[in-house]
């Protein structure tokens, strides 16, 4: 009987093995799963769900991926299981958030940090972009920021989270402007953020400037300045930056959204990833359906965006630990 | 049941959630950082009481409601709990899910069918678990493109 | 009236194709155990992307209106709530089949959800501009206060045990504490790995309600195939639709209620069910009969579940703001094509608003017809041997729980959860005030600090939570509830009890 089960095990084991080589060679021959750290229907998920679903292409990947949704903590859940917990195989992959995992990881308290994971490419970046409600009685920035200066820690800004693109920005307004701010973040992400700052709730916020100009659109919100080098050509081109306002704040807190594999995957199927999802972000139907949500696509390959991780990395270590004292 | 067991019973569960509740309210009061745990230390405390007064309740045999466990309804219980708790946690993800759910539902069946042993009942236990396998299949993996771990089976 | 000029796009042919198939789906998906309303439209996204955007929002819209109806089915059936708003139909649902009344209260809870849907919808057509303002009025100090008010529900939401109710409801509130933080990011409870991600609503539902209920069954040993694990008795539909009529205090107190609270941001349909039962049992002659399998209990719930449908979507189609998780992954559905929600909606795109809107009304209704037929269903479901039917309520609930976030620790914390909830019960604790804590702690906490930072930053914490006419309404409703529950567990049940005990004594004697 014994023997018996150990050729039991034994074949299943060869059967176990013989599997795992197979699966780099025909990659992928299943749908593939792709973790998002927010909930279903906020910009990440949104913008995910567009760019991904071309996959099922013969010509890019042939096999379509599904987006899982694991939201908490600011992103935290989601990462912490993509680094631990998710197989290394090539069909479990995560979408970063930048500057967020890496502003996370710098503050501590996760189990993963830019070494956790492997780039694959990038498809859009977002801007932070200050607003205040359509009644407010700020129209520039430096009205608000004046405000607060006379009246430090009484200007309430509500974001998605703390050491997320928005929180980010408002630490560099703090030290750039040398006010004190009253940085809120909501639970439930950018768009109760942005409720909070229709509603009136707070005296203005911080959010993506997809879901700004949107609000703006619609005539609810005033659009006060953009946390980015240079003004937005498309969507805001009224709208000035910090910088030409007289705020030393750069593009650091702009959040690039992209695809990732956890460390560990094998080479080949990160090559083979790192080849076609460049290629499904630049088809032309994610494009159009991207333009038309008011989402700014930039797509980078695996090489910009290990280096865009590395500067960050740097950046972000250095803003911290100045802005911590 | 009589008075004495039933009261031993309920003070079983009234000192567990007793020690539960003394347990987060340690938690509460001791973690930092103490902003994020001011809900945890008001609602530990009102569980700390009322897990007092449900342990005074219990230990004067105060306590009437449910009807507490029995020698019978274990002894009938723990074949099913025994394969859940091997399915669930071990075989599901050594096996795959669905080689997996279609054995424990046959071990179910076998288990609690109470006609005789005979092939044209083994053929049923096994092939009805089977036909709702498939079912399974189909709705979670071909339709909802559920990626369910792998499993030496699939 | 604009409404009704477009109900043309409704009927056309491709239009109604994808609505019917969208109600039907819908209801298949919503009666899978661990399909939310929120994953299944989001698995339909997918879908519209070819579609035409009126078309694409149809077939969203129709699987919102028929998810949230089909999780009644699982609830009743087999008292698997599929998701939060289906809790309260458990409750009575489940007893009401166990009876053998499984077809009536299917097709009693279609009936009900549709006529609290469709007067939602309605709401939706002719009230939008008034409710709008409505709905950004809450804040957090008042989400917090509306949480508060459901928490004082909790006492009264299990008649049997006033100390084990409120203690169930504290488990549920600590549970839901368990993992991150939200709001600072701080690591709270985490004894294993599969906490870091703290407890998934749905999962532990799945185990709270499902795991219990497979053990009952294995209780019941070795029970001949020829008897099944539920007796459905044969329903006639106009017996169904003459009674639920007859509960018309139930009908308007699930539609009222569903319609106020689908509308406030940040709280939707997961207490709408809820509350409504409660709400309706305070006002009920009945009111020991619930739990024991009352119709009333499933109308109330069902008809409020459905009816917080269309005001729900209100924020979303005024002013661009989610006021659900649905609502959101609806907005993506409206933003791939290009159509931004807002005043530009109904001033640009009127045919897309108003065809989307009709759509929904007539969703309702396809929702109700193809929900009784498949209430005919049940009375197969329910021939299966109870051994047959033990391994396929476990089976799914694996898969159900597993498949909300492709999570393992899910499945464990499901089971783990079910495990101690059967013992739990055994001991007079019960499932109801432990779920209504365990959604309830993370709007209590979140708008609680949120509010707090906000007041620190003004006018400090007692004129931000204490002041207002919103304020002191909700904290004069908060006092109302306290004290009912007060009178009728130290007043009311004690007396009744003690006449009830007088009248057998007396019994007895003749």
């Amino acid at each position: 009987m014994r023997k018996l089960f150990k050729a039991l095990a034994v074949t299943a084991l060869a059967v176990t093995a013989s599997f795992s080589v197979a699966k780099a060679e025909g990659y992928p021959d299943r749908p593939i799963s792709v973790m998002v750290s927010y909930g279903a229907g906020g910009a990440t998920d949104f913008q995910a769900r567009i760019v991904t679903m071309m996959s099922g292409n013969e010509e890019l990947l042939g096999q379509p991926m599904v987006i899982i949704n694991k939201p908490g903590a600011g992103g935290r859940v989601g990462w912490n299981w993509l680094a631990t917990e998710a197989d290394a195989d090539g069909y479990t992959l995560g979408v970063y958030n930048i500057p967020h995992f890496i502003a996370q990881s710098i503050e501590g308290g996760v189990k993963y940090s830019a070494d956790s994971f492997e780039p694959i490419a990038n498809w859009g970046t977002d801007p932070a972009v200050v607003i205040v409600p359509k009644d407010s009685p700020y129209n520039t920035i430096q009205e608000l920021i004046d405000y607060a200066k006379a009246n430090p820690g009484k200007v309430t800004l509500s974001g998605a989270g703390l050491f997320v693109g928005h929180h980010i920005a408002a630490l560099q307004i703090e030290k750039a402007a040398d006010v004190k701010l009253a940085y809120i973040p909501t639970k439930g992400g950018g768009a109760a953020a942005m409720k909070a700052v229709i509603a009136g709730e707070v005296t203005g916020g911080i959010n993506n400037l997809s879901d700004a100009y949107r609000a703006r659109e619609a005539g609810n919100v005033k659009i006060l300045a953009i946390a980015d080098d240079e003004r937005d050509k498309d969507f805001l081109p009224d709208v000035p930056t910090l910088k030409e306002s007289g705020y030393d704040v750069d593009d650091s807190s702009v959040n690039f959204r992209g695809i990732m594999a956890r460390k560990g995957t094998p080479p080949e199927v990160i090559e083979k990833l790192a080849k076609a999802v460049p290629e499904m972000f630049a088809h032309k139907n994610v494009a159009a359906q991207m333009k038309a949500g008011g989402s700014p696509i930039k797509i980078m390959n695996r090489e910009e965006v290990a280096k865009m991780w590395a500067d960050r990395q740097t950046y972000l270590a250095e803003l911290l630990k100045d802005l911590k004292k | 049941m009589t008075a004495s067991t039933h009261r031993l019973q309920h003070l079983v569960p009234a000192t567990l959630i007793f020690a539960l509740a003394a347990t987060v309210t340690w938690l509460s009061f001791t973690r930092e950082p103490a902003d994020a745990f001011l809900f945890p230390r008001i609602i530990s405390v009102v569980m700390i009481g009322l897990a007092a007064w449900n342990f005074a309740r219990a230990a004067l045999g105060l306590a009437r409601v449910g009807t507490g466990l029995s020698t019978g309804l274990l002894i009938r219980t723990a074949p099913g709990v025994a394969v859940t708790l091997v399915y669930v946690f071990f075989v599901a993800k050594w096996l795959g899910f669905y080689a997996a759910s279609w054995l424990a539902c046959v071990m179910i069946y076998a288990l609690y069918d109470p006609t005789p042993h005979s092939s044209a009942a083994w053929a049923k236990r096994i092939l009805v678990p089977a036909g709702f396998t498939v079912i399974i299949y189909l709705l979670f993996n071909t339709l909802l493109k559920v990626q369910t771990p792998r499993g030496i089976f699939f | 009236m604009e409404f009704l000029g477009y109900f043309g796009g409704v009927f056309e042919p491709v239009a109604f194709m994808l609505l019917l198939g969208g109600t039907i789906g819908g209801l298949i998906l919503g009666a899978t155990p661990g399909l939310s309303p929120t994953m299944a439209v989001a698995l339909l996204i997918p879908f519209t992307f070819q579609l035409e955007p009126t078309q694409g929002l149809i077939l969203l819209g129709a699987a919102y209106t028929s998810t949230v109806a089909g999780g009644a089915v699982s609830a009743i059936l087999l008292k698997i709530p599929g998701a939060p708003a289906n809790i309260a139909t458990a409750l009575d649902g489940h007893e009401m089949a166990r009876k053998g009344q499984g077809a009536k209260a299917l097709h009693m809870s279609f009936m009900a959800s549709g006529v609290g849907g469709v007067l939602g919808v309605l709401l939706l057509i002719f009230l939008t501009p008034l409710l709008a303002k409505w709905a950004l009025a809450f804040g957090p100090s008042h989400l917090f206060w509306m949480a508060i008010l459901g928490v004082t529900v909790i006492g009264s939401l299990d008649s049997r045990s006033f100390v084990k109710g409120l203690l169930s409801g504290c488990l549920g509130f600590w549970l839901s504490m368990i993992g991150y933080d939200d709001i600072q990011g701080a690591q709270r409870f985490i004894f294993h790995d599969a906490l870091t991600g703290g407890i998934n609503i749905i999962a532990a539902l799945i185990g709270i309600f499902a795991i219990p209920q497979v053990i009952e069954m294995f209780a019941k040993g070795r029970v001949p195939s020829s008897i099944s694990s539920l007796n459905v008795e044969r329903q006639s539909l106009m017996a169904s639709l003459r009674e639920t009529f007859m509960y018309k205090r139930a009908l308007a107190i699930g539609t009222v209620c569903g319609s106020i609270i689908g509308l406030i941001p940040g709280v939707g349909g997961q207490i709408a069910g809820l509350l409504a039962y409660d709400q309706s049992r305070k006002f009920s002659p009945d009111r020991d009969k619930f739990g024991t399998g009352h119709p009333e209990g499933v109308i109330a719930a069902e008809s409020a579940n459905n009816a917080m449908v269309g005001p729900s979507l209100v924020p979303l189609l005024t002013l661009s703001i989610p006021g659900s998780p649905t609502a959101a992954v609806l907005l993506g559905g409206l933003l791939i094509h290009g159509i931004f929600p807002g005043t530009d909606l109904f001033d640009n795109h009127p045919q897309v608003a108003w065809t989307f809107i009709n759509s929904m009304l007539i969703g309702q209704i396809l929702m109700v017809v193809f929900g009784i037929w498949i209430s005919g269903w049940a009375a197969r479901v329910s021939k299966v041997p109870t051994p047959i039917m033990a391994g396929a309520v476990l089976v799914l609930s694996l898969f159900g729980s597993y498949s909300i976030q492709q999570s393992m620790g899910d499945v464990y914390i499901m089971l783990v959860l079910g495990l101690g909830m059967y013992l739990l019960e055994k001991f007079g604790f019960s499932a109801a005030p432990l779920v209504l804590g365990l959604i309830l702690g993370p709007i209590a906490e979140a708008n609680f600090i949120q509010g707090s930072m906000i007041a620190n930053a003004g006018d400090g914490l007692i004129d931000y939570f204490l002041t207002g006419t919103l304020n002191l309404f909700l904290i004069a409703m908060v006092l109302a509830s306290m004290a009912y529950s007060f009178w009728a567990t130290m007043i009311h049940e004690p007396r009744v009890a003690a006449s009830r005990a007088a009248q057998t004594k007396a019994e007895a004697a003749e």
